[in-house]
């Protein structure tokens, strides 16, 4: 996937970070100045948020402290938290607990538990950046995390001077200057698509019950989109996709789809959706850039 | 808001579908006014084929509304609805538009191969540690 200009400098990289797969891409050859200016961000974003790390953040604030998480804070919790309200409650940080129930933990053994936990009831204590868990409890920031890291790392591109980029996080993607076409991954045929948007200066993030996917005894089948409330995976929605202005809101809302219909959110926020149930049936936004195949 | 057109429905008959749809539109506002549809002469066979189109027409307080529903069905399957609507202000168009995305579709896949796009969009790809764990399980399970 690494892209060499003529000269042999890269235009295009590919690397694992926070447990998928990114590409970047630039119009202009990427100064390694700058990718390593790229690798810090990324690091520092993954030493606070990641819920897989016993020296992160977030589990410092699940064992109890109260800690500055810095300038990501404040915006991403005050997403998640009215996302929280306008789901009543279905798309919650605090669901971290339901994930690790169904062995979507740290170890990442995916070695499910009888049954389901719904989330805990805990407070999330914010002045600023500083946050507090009262009473202590592990968060996932899953539903927006990986967004808001990739309007981040489109910062250091733009700050770098590339004004046109494509910082792809394997389906969570932003894009400055030239327009890309992206298709819809079918979520039951990664070799087929079942649409195709163009994204302009914006963002789409997509989320899909594929291959975040695991069984259990029983015959269980599990997934890592659950209802906060029950702890349960969603079993009506497939994929849901969402086009906005940032990757961090695209994300969240991409989640937030698979909990309440469009109408509950298209007050609130501007975007662009298309939404897959698990028996084939996909709906859409009207003012969708691109075509959905049927 | 939640009227929600059948896909793929068997339409026993296709108007009357149009015209409860124009009718479910219609009642949101109060006051529904559909008209007969425009051909309903075979639309009551159970192999029904061909378009059929209803208008009705709602009091807004904006004013006077119409919302047209056009229906295409082939031997009593509806393979097609199209709506459309005359309201303009911000309300209707909420709710035409509610109306509007509601009508979903059976998707169909294309191969990714023979599309031109710079990029895909679908669930992440997984780490080495969730993929090693998925493995150790089918393990298991054989």
């Amino acid at each position: 996937m690494t892209a060499l200009s003529p000269g042999g400098v890269r235009t295009s990289t590919t690397f694992e970070a926070i447990g998928t797969r990114w590409t970047i891409t630039a119009g202009d050859p990427l100064d390694p100045a700058l990718l390593a200016r790229v690798d810090e961000v990324i690091a520092e974003y993954d030493a606070t948020w990641s819920r897989f790390r016993a020296d992160s953040a977030v589990a410092r604030l699940a064992r109890g402290e109260q800690l500055d998480l810095g300038p990501t804070a404040p915006p991403l919790l005050a997403l998640l938290e009215d996302l929280r309200q306008r789901t009543g409650g279905a798309l919650d940080p605090l669901v971290a607990a339901s994930l690790e129930h169904i062995g979507y933990n740290a170890a990442v053994d995916l070695l499910a538990a009888p049954g389901y936990r719904p989330a805990p009831r805990a407070a999330l204590h914010r002045d600023g950046g500083v946050v507090r868990v009262e009473p202590p409890a592990l968060l996932d920031v899953g539903s927006a995390g990986k967004g808001q890291l990739v309007d981040l790392v489109t910062e250091v591109l733009a700050a770098g001077g590339h004004g046109e980029a494509l910082v792809d996080a394997s389906g969570d993607l932003r894009v400055s200057g030239v327009p890309v076409r992206v298709a819809l991954e079918h979520p039951f045929d990664p070799t087929a698509a079942i649409g195709v948007v163009e994204v302009a200066d914006a963002a789409i993030a997509g989320s899909a019950i594929n291959r975040r996917s695991w069984s259990a005894e029983g015959g269980r089948r599990l997934h890592h989109v659950l209802d906060a409330r029950t702890g349960r995976p969603v079993e009506t929605v497939a994929a849901t996709w969402v086009l906005a202005d940032t990757a961090m809101l695209a994300d969240a809302l991409a989640t937030a789809l698979f909990l309440v219909p469009p109408e509950a959110l298209t007050d609130a926020y501007d975007f662009r959706w298309v939404r897959m149930r698990t028996d084939g049936v996909a709906s859409w936004s009207p003012d969708l850039p691109g075509e959905v195949f049927r | 808001m939640t009227s929600r057109a059948p896909q793929l429905a068997r339409a026993a008959s296709a108007a009357a579908l149009a015209a409860a749809a124009v009718g479910a539109l219609a009642s949101c506002s109060g006051g529904a006014a559909a008209e007969q549809p425009a051909s309903s002469a075979a639309a009551a066979a159970a192999d029904a084929t061909g378009t059929w189109t209803a208008t009705g027409e709602y009091q807004t307080p904006g004013g006077q509304e119409s919302v047209t529903v056009t229906l295409t069905a082939k031997s009593g399957t509806v393979t097609a609805v199209k709506v459309t609507g005359s309201g303009d202000s911000p309300n209707s168009r909420q709710y035409q538009a509610a109306f509007i995305s509601g009508i979903s579709a059976e998707v169909v896949g294309k191969p990714l191969a023979t599309l031109d796009v710079g990029a895909v969009s679908g669930s992440s790809l997984t780490g080495q540690g969730f993929d090693a764990a998925v493995d150790t399980i089918r393990a298991d399970a054989a």
